[in-house]
């Protein structure tokens, strides 16, 4: 056979596997759907704006306008949660005691009386927090203090002496952007190892690998068909990610889109190696399993899937630098939310290549046809 | 095309070894199969048909002995073999979600070949299931489109393992009808089976199997008569008809999916 032929081969092959994918609907739903679910999940539970909030218990004892403006502001604002359960001092101490609140702010009775002398508001609102995490109830005073610094400027004028907090909003990156490069890894290695790893098995059992090594099909035409069309289905599931995220997530993107395909499909044939190098050595699922939950679960999570590398040991972000897929999230986060270009990843594009040669090389001297 | 004297071989094995855990599987086996004949290998099971089978067919290492299939050495040029064979599997399976149409052509394309698909489904009567998913095929008619697979390639010569096994009367009447025009159309076929009837009515010659070796091989007709000659008498009176017979007259030879 001439090149040409056989190149058609991998044509004619990706055309049908992919036409394949989209017509079976557990396929569709592990897929594209599954991602989703997770989307969903771990994006409601990270979406805030990163900056932390407290739950507190809020008992007014004062019957004065000030006071229930005041404790309406508070309620109102992003910095505390207000649980609506607790509203007697008893209530309060046992939410307390359970950690279900972080501190109890007291508006004592009175509170925000005039003082017909000096012709404006006074008190001193009572904050009750736990012994054991005095750091919370510091943080939550000096919230308090600040709060209270903005009203009593408004009521005296400005103070002599004051800090002025600047927040530096320039590509601070969200919870959320960690948690979706994380989950766009994690649909990569659904697409390329659970895929592989669940149907390669099947396929040798119904001797369907079989039947194609009698004819003259080479090892390199078949798995290039399938990171085609792998490739292809995987680019599909993750611009509807993309889509979710934005429209949903407010995901800002700041890269370049075609970089980010260019890279999704790289990081797709990086990790389908694992798959494809289990997978094809693998005789049956009994083999297949633990091997690939060996591999995947190591590095799921230690790769920034569900919880970003940052928060981990600096000596485990050492070790983790060089697992497969860290490079594919750290990549895909730098291109998609921080605005980098492809030039700029070198390391982790570097890595990428790195683990295919070794990957692929390995993949090609395990697979068996049957 | 019936096989005759004088053709030439277009299969050649000779002395052909295969060795599990140190006991012999084919144990040095020598044929050789006709141009356009029909060819049986028959014998109880773990005989070694299964086994000489898959090292012509490139898919077994070979560990003594020489194959040539058209003059090209199996040992040495596996996918020069592969080109001119097909091979029907003991029981083909295909992925879901596939139509049959697409399996021939994704066979076509394995081989480096571009053809019209409904033209070999309609030589296997499936025509009219080109748009059909392979799983919706009932045996025989698995059987028939992996038949049509295994053909998309104008192979020279034709391997299939136990085809019957598993079919109802009618579809085993339908795959022999099926078999015979494949081999006029000048295909070799060569098949394994168990089923002595079947060897006796679709084979032009057969070479019976055991323990390894080879211990007859000749026409059905010569094989019974020189049983005969050695005065084998059957004990029961045969009968003009069999049972095979009254279930095809009462059911039909119409084939039933």
């Amino acid at each position: 056979m001439t090149i040409q032929q056989q190149l058609r081969t991998v044509v004619v092959f990706t055309k049908l596997s992919t036409r394949r994918f989209f017509r079976d609907k557990l396929a569709l739903f592990f897929g594209i759907i599954f991602p989703l679910i997770f989307l969903f999940v771990f994006g409601t539970i990270n979406s805030g704006s990163g900056a932390p909030k407290f739950n507190v218990a809020l008992i007014n004892q004062s019957d004065t306008t000030f006071a229930r403006s005041f404790a309406d502001q508070l309620q109102q604002g992003k910095v505390f949660k207000v649980d609506k359960e607790a509203t007697t001092y008893a209530e309060a101490k046992d939410k307390l005691g359970k950690s279900q609140v972080d501190g109890i702010i007291i508006l004592p009775a009175g509170f925000g009386a005039p003082d017909q002398a000096k012709g404006y508001p006074t008190g001193n609102i009572r904050l009750v927090y736990s012994q054991s995490s005095s750091g919370t109830g510091q943080t939550l005073q000096s919230v308090l203090s600040g709060t209270l610094n903005g009203v009593n400027t408004k009521l005296v004028g400005t103070p002599p002496l004051a800090v002025r907090g600047e927040a530096l909003n320039d590509h601070q990156l969200s919870p959320f952007d960690y948690t979706f490069s994380g989950l766009l890894g994690f649909s990569i290695i659904g697409i390329g190892i659970f895929g592989p790893i669940n149907v390669f098995p099947e396929l040798k059992k119904q001797g369907i690998l079989r039947r194609l090594h009698t004819t003259p099909i080479r090892v390199w035409q078949y798995f290039m068909a399938t990171m085609f069309s792998q490739a292809i289905t995987g680019v599909v599931s993750i611009a509807i990610q993309f889509l979710v995220a934005i429209a949903v997530f407010h995901l800002k993107v700041a890269g370049n889109y075609l970089e980010i395909i260019l890279f999704t499909v790289l990081s797709i044939f990086t990790i389908l190696g694992i798959g494809l190098a289990i997978g094809g050595w693998a005789k049956n699922e009994r083999q297949a399993a633990p091997l690939s939950n060996i591999i995947v679960f190591p590095m799921l999570f230690l790769s920034g899937t569900f919880f970003p590398r940052f928060e981990m040991p600096v000596w485990l972000q050492h070790v983790t630098t060089f697992l497969p897929l860290t490079p594919v999230i750290d990549g895909l986060r730098l291109l998609t939310t921080e605005g980098k270009h492809l030039v700029d990843i070198g390391p982790q594009l570097g890595l990428m290549l790195a683990w295919m040669v070794i990957i692929y090389a390995i993949a090609f001297r395990s697979f068996r046809w049957e | 095309m019936v096989y005759s004297e004088g053709m030439t071989a277009i299969l050649k094995v000779s002395d052909l070894r295969k060795i599990y855990d140190d006991k012999p599987a084919v144990d040095g086996i020598s044929f050789e199969v006709k141009k356009g004949e029909i060819f049986g290998i028959l014998g109880p099971n773990g005989a070694g048909k299964t086994t000489t089978l898959e090292m012509i067919e490139t898919m077994r290492p070979i560990d003594g002995g020489t194959i040539t299939v058209d003059g090209i050495d199996v040992a040495t040029r596996p996918n020069d073999i592969k080109q001119i064979i097909g091979v029907q599997p003991q029981s083909p399976a295909f992925q879901d979600k596939q139509k049959l149409s697409e399996i021939i052509e994704m066979f076509a394309a394995a081989y480096g070949e571009r053809v019209n698909p409904r033209e070999f489904l309609d030589d296997v009567q499936l025509g009219e299931k080109a748009d059909s998913y392979a799983e919706q095929l009932s045996g025989g008619q698995r059987q028939r489109l992996s038949i049509a697979a295994a053909l998309v390639h104008n192979p020279k010569v034709f391997f299939l393992d136990e085809p019957t096994t598993g079919l109802d009367p009618q579809a085993r009447r339908n795959l022999w009808d099926l078999i015979r025009e494949v081999r006029d159309k000048g295909v070799t076929v060569i098949l394994t089976t168990h089923y002595l009837d079947e060897a006796e009515l679709l084979c032009d010659r057969v070479a019976i199997m055991d323990k390894g070796k080879i211990i007859a091989l000749d026409t059905p007709k010569n094989l019974i008569k020189q049983l005969l000659k050695r005065g084998f008498t059957k004990t029961q009176q045969v009968e003009q008809a069999n049972l095979d017979d009254v279930f095809i007259d009462l059911t039909g030879k119409g084939l039933r999916d």
